[in-house]
């Protein structure tokens, strides 16, 4: 994904993305707005659909924002749960070249 | 907020869901076949089954699990539910109940009785039972961790244990199974207090994934942008397709702990081709999905999140789980209510028709909050003493105001009438029907039956009358002490009733109803009556009475109501323990109640408890009395009158009547009875008061004269200073004395000759 001028962010995912942490990762994503942002979900070892919901509604805004919102790394647990609940990610993560 | 509260709230949920189930049981037992009932009973034995797998109390939810398998053959309509099976059903209800408060306190079990009903719900649940269908089928077996027990992920039939279940719910009954795997269209559609409970969407799914071949579609169309978005809020729901030969109620199992915070409606796609012609675009689910198997042994999140709530101690986070837990009780209802017809007619429809109704019937409840009794208590007391000072005020204004007529009185009386309204609302905070005082009788009477081998039904009549709590929760013991009585004693054997030509089932009626400011509640069986020869004998033989006494029908039976008093031959398990009917009335009169019988033989008995609708304040007349103050209560007063001299008759050596429209009603000198005066007053300078007593009589009570009536408080004497026989209670007057409330029934009986006891006069002069 080719880096724009802005200057870019990264996002550590936390290892647990459950109902508690919802509300945190919804104020670090709002925190980081209006920047590109590479999320790193490489330590992601459980997330709930709460956090899925947060990320996805980032993506969204992000897309509305015209700015970059990828993934640079996705653990397999994160990858399994997405499949599981049917949210496509695909298109949001890096590609290797 | 800590978890110990979080299951504290949850035990107060369970006696709720316990009442609920008892009393909608009981209902079917009475031939009730409203499928609302059974919904009804099904949700309370579903819910505490629910709250108690969060909490990990294994023996309350393998119970809770087995009595709901069955309770949903009723459901189904593959169980009748005939007097025999209500029966198990009304024990297990009871098992239920200890096994409830065993978690809550620690309480015993009888295991083994527990073990028996397990089996024999069990057996019902097979269909083992006369009047149902020989060809019922059984039960799906739901298991009470659907992760642990469900097969590992393959679809093959590896490992897959033989699962019988019904096709009643999809019209298909008369069918073979169908040879290809059926797929279901499932649309869930989670609401915010799924996640609030510690429900989670990805593990429901896993689950659900593991019955079969998944496709799964996620909307998020209501995914706001970021801004807008409450990070707590539900918002993606999922359409799903699922392959799987283990049937619905599979499906359902694995939602059965979030059935109430989803929408969730599961179809059978019967044509391929409704089925390739959806547009929605399905991802297939993976199959290998062990590495989300972090930990094997949770069952649905809920534990897992209990876990959470106790190491992070986040007070609001843990006010919000209990509240959506009250909140769900509600939607429960209200979701019920809005499914029974409508499960009837379409099951697919079903919930979404339910999920309109259920808004509209949430929003309609009126909401209730809970609290705890001891900030009642101390606003009761601060009214109380709100009360008081208002009365002193106005006393200190009328004294230094001679004209009486300025702004400040008028604002002093606005002052009483807001007092008053504070008062009364206060007190409608405490009120509480009797039903669950009455619940519980109906449990001592299936196992005193049980024991006694006694046939009984029990009947109970205005379990919505409502008294105060303190009233209520003093009221159990004595009740439980004279239901006992009733069955044990007062019933025959049902050979005994035969020979007697009535029907084997004796009855036992419990009522409830207001009357004249006070709650009467009446206990009546249609047992043998009391035996007076017996219990003349007794009384004799216990030096209560000579021998020789000349006593009334009426007298006989309340000889009963002595110390020591017990007819029974032999002393039994039941109601024979050494706490007679004695205790029964010191406990009724400590409440400031009255106990009579009334008895006819080979009829029954009635027993007629009337006790005050609050113990905080009462109404009263203020009155003198050789210079004491005195307040009688004013439910007890039927008219006043000044006596003239030639309505008034002498007899014997000291006894007077007055004449009140040609009838004569004996007269009572108050200051004589309680011994402020050594000589009787003349009537005719002071003031009748014509009471009525529990007896039914008439008495016209001798006071010196009449000051006003006034809303006491009431103050304790026994807790203040020690009873006093003749005086109920105290109350704080407005200029700060202290006068005596008057105990009208004593009073009355001590002028037929039964004397008050010696403390008395010391007592009153103190």
């Amino acid at each position: 994904m080719a880096s724009k001028k802005t200057a870019q962010k990264t996002l550590s995912l936390a290892p647990v993305l459950d109902l508690n942490e919802a509300t945190a990762l919804h104020e670090k994503l709002i925190a980081l707005k209006g920047s590109d942002i590479v999320i790193d979900a490489s330590a992601v070892e459980r997330v709930g659909t709460l956090c899925v919901q947060v990320l996805m509604a980032g993506a969204k805004t992000w897309e509305e924002d015209h700015l970059s919102f990828t993934f640079s790394k996705v653990s397999d647990a994160f990858e399994k749960t997405t499949q599981l609940i049917g949210v496509e990610i695909d298109h949001l993560v890096a590609k290797e070249i | 907020m800590d978890m110990n509260e979080i299951k504290e709230i949850f035990f107060q949920e369970c006696e709720e869901q316990l009442a609920e189930l008892e009393s909608g049981l009981l209902k079917l037992n009475d031939g009730d076949r409203d499928p609302e009932t059974v919904n009804a009973v099904f949700r309370a034995v579903h819910s505490i089954k629910g709250g108690a797998g969060a909490f990990g109390l294994d023996d309350l939810v393998s119970f809770a699990h087995v009595f709901e398998t069955t309770l949903d053959c009723v459901r189904s309509n593959r169980l009748d539910p005939g007097p025999e099976v209500l029966k198990v059903m009304l024990k297990s209800a009871d098992v239920l109940a200890d096994l409830t408060n065993a978690a809550r306190d620690g309480g015993s079990v009888d295991e083994a009785r527990s073990r028996q009903l397990i089996k024999e719900l069990e057996a019902l649940a097979n269909g083992e039972v006369p009047q149902a269908s020989a060809a019922a089928p059984a039960p799906v077996e739901v298991v009470a961790k659907p992760v642990a027990a469900v097969a590992p992920p393959p679809v093959s039939n590896e490992g897959f244990q033989p699962v019988a279940f019904s096709f009643d719910d999809f019209d298909a009954a008369e069918e073979p199974p169908l040879m290809e795997m059926p797929t279901y269209e499932i649309v869930f559609k989670p609401k915010s207090d799924l996640y609030a409970k510690g429900n989670e969407a990805t593990l429901l799914l896993r689950d659900l994934s593991r019955l079969g071949e998944m496709s799964i579609h996620c909307d998020m169309g209501a995914l706001p942008t970021l801004e807008r978005l409450s990070p707590e809020s539900a918002y993606f729901s999922w359409k799903i397709q699922l392959a799987t030969d283990k049937g619905e109620d599979a499906i359902r199992t694995v939602f059965e702990f979030a059935e109430w915070d989803c929408d969730l409606e599961i179809s059978l796609v019967e044509d391929e081709a409704t089925q390739s012609g959806e547009e929605l675009p399905m991802q297939p689910v993976p199959f290998d999905l062990s590495i989300l198997d972090d930990e094997p042994a949770v069952s649905v999140g809920v534990v897992e999140e209990e876990e959470q709530l106790a190491s992070r101690q986040q007070d609001i986070r843990n006010a919000a789980v209990s509240a959506a837990g009250t909140a769900s009780n509600v939607l429960q209802m209200a979701q019920s209510a809005a499914r029974a017809p409508a499960e009837k007619a379409a099951p697919a429809a079903s919930a979404a028709q339910s999920a309109a109704a259920q808004q509209a019937a949430a929003s309609a409840g009126t909401p209730t909050i809970r609290v705890d009794l001891d900030r009642v208590d101390r606003l009761i007391n601060l009214v109380g003493e709100l009360v008081i000072n208002q009365a002193m005020l106005s006393q200190s204004v009328v004294e230094n105001d001679a004209n009486g007529t300025s702004s400040i009185n008028m604002g002093l009386e606005e002052l009483q009438q807001l007092t008053r309204e504070i008062q009364d609302s206060v007190m409608a905070i405490r009120a509480q029907p009797v039903k669950p005082v009455f619940q519980r009788m109906s449990r001592i009477v299936r196992e005193i039956a049980d024991m006694t081998g006694k046939s009984v039904r029990l009947i109970t009549e205005g379990e919505n009358t409502e008294v105060d709590k303190t009233v209520i929760d003093k009221l159990a013991e004595p009740l439980t002490h004279m239901i006992r009585n009733a069955v044990d004693h007062g019933l025959e054997t049902p050979e005994k009733r035969l020979a007697a030509g009535k029907s084997a089932e004796g009855t036992v009626r419990l009522t409830a109803k207001h009357r004249s400011g006070r709650i009467v509640i009446e206990l009546a069986d249609d047992g043998a009556g009391i035996n007076r020869e017996k219990v003349r004998q007794k009384a004799i033989d216990n030096d209560l009475i000579a021998a020789d006494a000349n006593l009334s029908d009426e007298e006989i039976d309340n000889l009963i109501f002595h110390a020591g008093f017990s007819t029974a031959d032999k002393i039994s398990d039941i109601s024979g323990r050494g706490v007679g009917m004695d205790v029964v009335k010191r406990s009724i009169q400590a409440l400031g109640g009255r106990i009579n019988i009334s008895s006819k033989p080979g009829h029954g008995s009635v027993f007629t408890m009337s006790l005050p609708l609050t113990l905080a304040v009462l109404d009263g007349m203020v009155v003198t009395v050789a210079n004491q103050t005195l307040v009688v209560p004013l439910t007890a007063i039927v008219e006043t009158l000044q006596p003239e001299a030639s309505a008034i008759h002498s007899f014997g050596s000291n006894q007077r009547l007055i004449s009140i429209r040609n009838s004569f009603c004996p007269l009572v000198d108050v200051g004589r009875i309680l011994n402020f005066r050594a000589i009787q007053a003349n009537p005719v300078e002071g003031v009748a008061l014509l009471v009525e007593s529990e007896g039914g009589g008439q008495r016209a009570l001798m006071v010196d004269a009449i000051q006003g009536q006034r809303q006491v408080v009431i103050k304790s004497l026994e807790a203040n200073y020690t009873h006093v026989p003749g005086i109920a209670a105290a109350t704080i007057l407005g200029d700060g004395r202290v006068a005596l409330i008057l105990d009208v029934d004593t009073i009355v009986a001590a002028s037929r000759g039964q004397s008050l006891k010696p403390e008395m006069s010391l007592a009153a002069a103190g």
